[in-house]
């Protein structure tokens, strides 16, 4: 294909990618009961203003569910990842005979997923008095095993040597996966971190079951309550979906070699 | 070295090690631990719980009375569960093609030296980031039949008059999966880009000097090279479709009528809004089985030997 028109092309597409998001900006800017539904309302910025933010972020509990969202996702990432690089460790340098068992148990893990074991996750949840509480969000946030399977394989990768020499030098266990291991794979545990935190962050539907009080709600199981408020407007709709998504928005535009580096190794060994 | 002396001593020898063994073992353990609690709470343990309450008649308030398989027998008899079955599949058939071979396209765009060829693949990528309320929230108002960009825009192509994207049971499916595409396509596009930089480039080299055209090129060297992301692509997105809930939850209600009911949505109607959790946990394990199925399916296709 000729190259200009291959350009144009990607360029084409790149502007039809962006335009709900910048469609959602827009609206969520126009006063309220205001439209951006032909060329001359795309164009018309005269009445532009963040009324509708203040009215969001005032009426609703929409900052509150970012914070939530944000502790959780950091949470449920930092304990994960560190549950993860510990069994990780076991399995890649401790020669222990069943591991071959606990193997096949973890990795059990990835087959059946939340949404299939929805009702009784509820029931163990109300029982152990965790309904409407942030735990319940981040305790079956950590049973993901594809961070054990990623981080063992760089594990494999650490050399023998260094741990024969730490061994030598009288270190135990303990030593020899964080003063050696740890370090050595802090890259891998980045981009695994950054999958784990994009799929807490983005978590809906357990959230929106687990959590009852709108004061405990995260960001993604929080919005869907203003569908079921009839005062909220299309306006205010779509400035609560662009407070949840700005964020979201700048985290990537921040991080986006580590968030595409770490989703793309995750996606593709996982 | 002393343990390997002793092997050859027989039982004696042997006997004294054991205490050794099951210590390492132990200690080995240890660093299972922080994981396995939470994972054997809150997966292992609730599933087999499901199994066993899928068994009996149970409410929010806790086991009624057993009922043996009276509640699977209600759901192989009862339409609803193959009719919504069939939804979740269809979802699959409409959305896991049009979402890798969009995905497949757009990594062989981004793989040319583009003009702002960062900026462009980050543009792709960007919707993955989004949850999937706000994405249903943009698409909610997109379709919107009166005042929505999506009618405009065609109303500008020539379209004479508007199209109910989310009330109509023609189109609606369309408009989940156009939503979906256009929420996961970049995560594709990643993993396929991942891919097209595994394939040497020599080869195409020597096809070129062989006289390959293009679309040869691409049939020969690029797919083939592909063959073990598409596998997993396939198989993962198989799976998430089959997962659909969110979307259906916020666009649509699961209307118009009935005509986008899921699975998952089914279950949670059953356990959540009827309050009948021993119904929806069989309708969970029948779900479990498709999922395990599939997962067997996946692991004839896809040998490991280089994972």
């Amino acid at each position: 294909m000729n190259k200009t028109a291959l350009n144009i092309l990607a360029i084409v597409l790149a502007i039809l990618f962006v335009f709900p998001l910048i469609w959602m900006l827009l609206v969520s800017l126009k006063p309220d009961g205001v439209n951006v539904y032909t060329l001359a309302d795309w164009v018309n910025w005269s009445d532009l203003n963040l009324d509708n933010y203040v009215k969001v972020i005032r009426d609703s509990q929409i900052l509150r569910w970012t914070w939530n969202s944000l502790v959780i996702g950091i949470l449920t990432t930092v304990i994960s990842i560190l549950f993860s690089s510990l069994a990780a460790f076991a399995f890649s340098k401790l020669p222990f005979r069943t591991r071959g068992i606990f193997y096949v148990i973890i990795v059990s893990g990835l087959l059946i997923p939340t949404e299939a074991i929805l009702i009784p996750l509820y029931e163990t949840a109300l029982h152990l008095k965790l309904i409407d509480n942030i735990w319940a969000i981040i305790l079956p946030g950590l049973t993901n095993p594809l961070g054990i399977l990623l981080l063992k394989q760089f594990m494999d990768g650490v050399p023998k040597d260094y741990i024969e020499a730490a061994q030598i030098d009288g270190s135990r266990n303990f030593r020899l996966w964080w003063s050696i291991c740890l370090p050595l794979t802090r890259s891998a545990m980045v981009s695994v971190g950054i999958f784990f935190f994009i799929i807490s962050w983005n978590n809906f539907l357990w959230p929106y079951l687990s959590i009852t009080s709108e004061e405990n709600m995260i960001l993604s199981a929080g919005l869907p309550t203003f569908l079921s408020n009839n005062t909220m407007s299309l306006n205010l709709i779509m400035t609560a979906s662009a407070i949840a998504a700005i964020p979201t928005i700048v985290v990537f535009i921040l991080l986006q070699r580590h968030i595409v580096q770490g989703v793309s190794m995750s996606g593709v060994k996982g | 070295m002393e343990t390997k002396l002793n092997e050859g001593k027989g039982s004696m020898a042997l006997r004294k090690r054991e205490p050794l063994r099951i210590r390492t073992e132990l200690k080995a353990i240890l660093y299972l631990i922080p994981f396995l609690v939470p994972f054997a709470v809150f997966y292992l343990w609730p599933v087999l719980r499901g199994a066993w309450m899928s068994l009996h008649v149970w409410s929010i308030q806790g086991m009624e009375k057993y009922v043996a398989f009276a509640n699977y027998k209600k759901i192989i008899t009862n339409s609803d569960f193959y009719q919504y079955m069939w939804h979740s599949f269809y979802f699959v058939l409409l959305c896991a093609p049009t979402v890798i071979i969009l995905g497949l396209i757009l990594a062989l765009i981004i793989n040319q030296k583009l003009w702002f060829r960062t900026l462009i693949r980050s543009v792709f990528f960007l919707p993955y980031v989004l949850s999937v309320s706000v994405i249903s929230f943009i698409w909610l108002r997109l379709f919107d039949t009166k005042h929505g960009p999506v009618n405009a825009f065609l109303h500008l192509l020539g379209l004479p008059s508007d199209i109910n994207w989310l009330t109509d049971h023609r189109f609606v499916w369309w408009a989940i999966t156009i939503a979906t595409d256009w929420w996961t396509v970049g995560f594709v596009m990643v993993l396929f880009l991942a891919g097209l930089q595994e394939i040497p480039t020599d080869q195409y080299e020597a096809a070129k000097i062989d006289g390959a055209n293009a679309w040869k090129r691409f049939l020969h060297i690029t797919l083939p090279g592909l063959s073990s992301v598409m596998k997993i692509q396939i198989f993962y997105q198989i799976i998430n479709c089959l997962k659909l809930f969110g979307q259906v939850q916020i666009m649509t209600g699961g209307g118009p009528g009935d005509s986008t009911n899921t699975m998952i949505r089914y279950i949670y109607v059953t356990g959540f809004k009827k309050d009948m959790f021993g119904l929806a946990s069989a309708q969970s394990i029948i779900f479990c089985l498709v999922m395990l199925l599939i997962a067997v399916i996946q692991f004839k296709f896809t040998d490991r030997k280089d994972g």
